[in-house]
């Protein structure tokens, strides 16, 4: 090499690093959403993510009433309950009253089926986003989170350099990772 | 003999004194051998949660239904109280619900709550099946035989699937040999009650011969198609028959 010509050396992962800390930063929100939704939702078949659910029976002496909206009121000044129903529907001995996120059953005779629902806050809303219930824009965000997450995989596996290079412990770590799955189908028959 | 002279501690060099207790930390490589080997201990008494029978599943699996079939398909467990299973919820209220039957019908029409009361109605006892693995045995539903409901729309010859439409978008297909079966009701009463908001209120369909899924809640449609439609789960992996018995769970 002749004296005086410099030559540059492309540095790549300087790059990569920087690339995978600020996909990560913008990716923390989202991997919130996704990872609370994803284990409120795993367990769906021992819980409901998204509200907390009550039902009640309950006796509170013969109803009686010219109308449905009377009926309504007396069961409502019964069991203590201030807000006013949206609506009230009856079939035979049955009046049900529409409050909001609870519903009254009430026959006759007095006795009360209450059922009610109390939002889960937080669960009620990443659960929405994660099942994509809003569908429409949410839907290039969710795509774009996606891509944002292979990023992170792919950039995380060379962001330091080990003593062996690709051959260390990082590759042992991802073949562990790409095993479990791959295993799973295979020991599991798969679909 | 040389004596080696240690100096007096000072205040700072004692964890407890100078506020530095020493706690376990998962580096500390006796705590993190400790914690991994509690964790799997509970994850494994979890895990034989599921594995270990209890006395209505190991008898619902000796007992045979009046066709033949196992009372308890392969690899589910006998549950005491239903699950609600999530979904979005629709609008509870009784006055607002309306049942558009249509497709492939001569007499398509609408329904509200009372015109559904007012038509034959039945109670019966089934066992019904979901597909993450409870069974749930005895349950008792009252409403309308779908068969009711197709013979009133004049069902034609070439309905050959019912899609169960229901609220926010959620869709079912099921095969309409089965879904005019004598047991494929139109449910608005579940255990002599009437169905909670969370199994579907105020109307589902209930289809026991398949997993549950295919019951939709919170019902507001039934379209009668000449050619398959699958719906939310059958798109999303999920069996486009789901039958319990063939353990039909996944496409």
């Amino acid at each position: 090499m002749s004296e005086g010509v410099k030559t540059r050396k492309l540095h790549l992962r300087p790059w990569v690093r920087a690339v995978h800390r600020d996909v990560g930063y913008v990716a923390v929100g989202l991997t919130i959403v996704y990872a609370l939704s994803g284990l409120a939702v795993n367990h769906i078949a021992d819980w409901n993510p998204n509200f907390h659910d009550t039902i009640r029976e309950l006796e509170i002496g013969a109803i009686q009433g010219e109308t449905d909206a009377v009926a309504a009121s007396a069961v409502l000044q019964r069991m203590g309950i201030a807000e006013r129903p949206s609506d009230t529907y009856r079939a035979g001995d049955e009046l049900t009253i529409l409050l909001d996120h609870r519903t009254l059953h009430v026959t006759s005779a007095g006795h009360v089926l209450d059922e009610a629902q109390r939002p889960r806050f937080i669960l009620r809303a990443v659960n929405w986003l994660h099942l994509n219930r809003g569908k429409k824009a949410w839907t290039y965000f969710a795509d774009a989170y996606a891509a944002g997450l292979l990023l992170l995989a792919l950039s995380g596996m060379f962001m330091i350099p080990g003593r062996k290079g690709l051959a260390g412990r990082g590759a042992a770590l991802v073949a562990i990772g790409v095993a479990i799955p791959v295993a799973y189908v295979v020991l599991s028959n798969g679909p | 003999m040389k004596r080696s002279v240690l100096p007096e501690p000072t205040v700072r060099d004692i964890p407890e004194a100078s506020g530095d207790v020493l706690r376990p930390t998962m580096t500390d490589r006796r705590t993190f051998l400790r914690a991994a080997l509690g964790g799997t201990v509970i994850a494994a008494l979890g895990g034989a949660y599921y594995l270990v029978d209890d006395d209505a599943t190991r008898r619902a699996r000796g007992a045979t239904l009046a066709d033949g079939r196992p009372r308890l398909p392969p690899n589910q467990h006998v549950i005491s109280r239903i699950k609600p299973m999530g979904g979005q919820e629709g609008d509870p209220n009784p006055n607002a619900f309306r049942l558009n039957v249509y497709g492939e019908v001569e007499a398509p029409f609408v329904l509200d709550f009372a015109a559904l009361l007012a038509m034959p109605q039945v109670t019966q006892t089934c066992d019904v099946h979901c597909v993450t693995k409870w069974s749930l045995l005895d349950s008792h539903w009252t409403g309308v035989k779908i068969a009711d409901l197709a013979a009133r729309a004049k069902l034609k010859s070439a309905a050959r699937y019912v899609i169960f439409e229901s609220a926010h978008g959620y869709s079912a297909n099921v095969p309409i040999h089965e879904a005019l079966k004598p047991n494929a009701l139109l449910a608005h009463r579940y255990e002599g009650q009437a169905l909670p908001l969370t199994h579907g209120a105020p109307v589902r369909a209930v289809v026991p011969d398949l997993y549950f899924w295919k019951s939709a809640k919170w019902l507001t449609a039934i379209h009668f198609v000449g050619s398959d439609q699958p719906g939310y789960w059958e798109t999303r992996g999920y069996s486009n028959h789901a039958d319990p018995w063939k353990e039909e769970r996944y496409s």
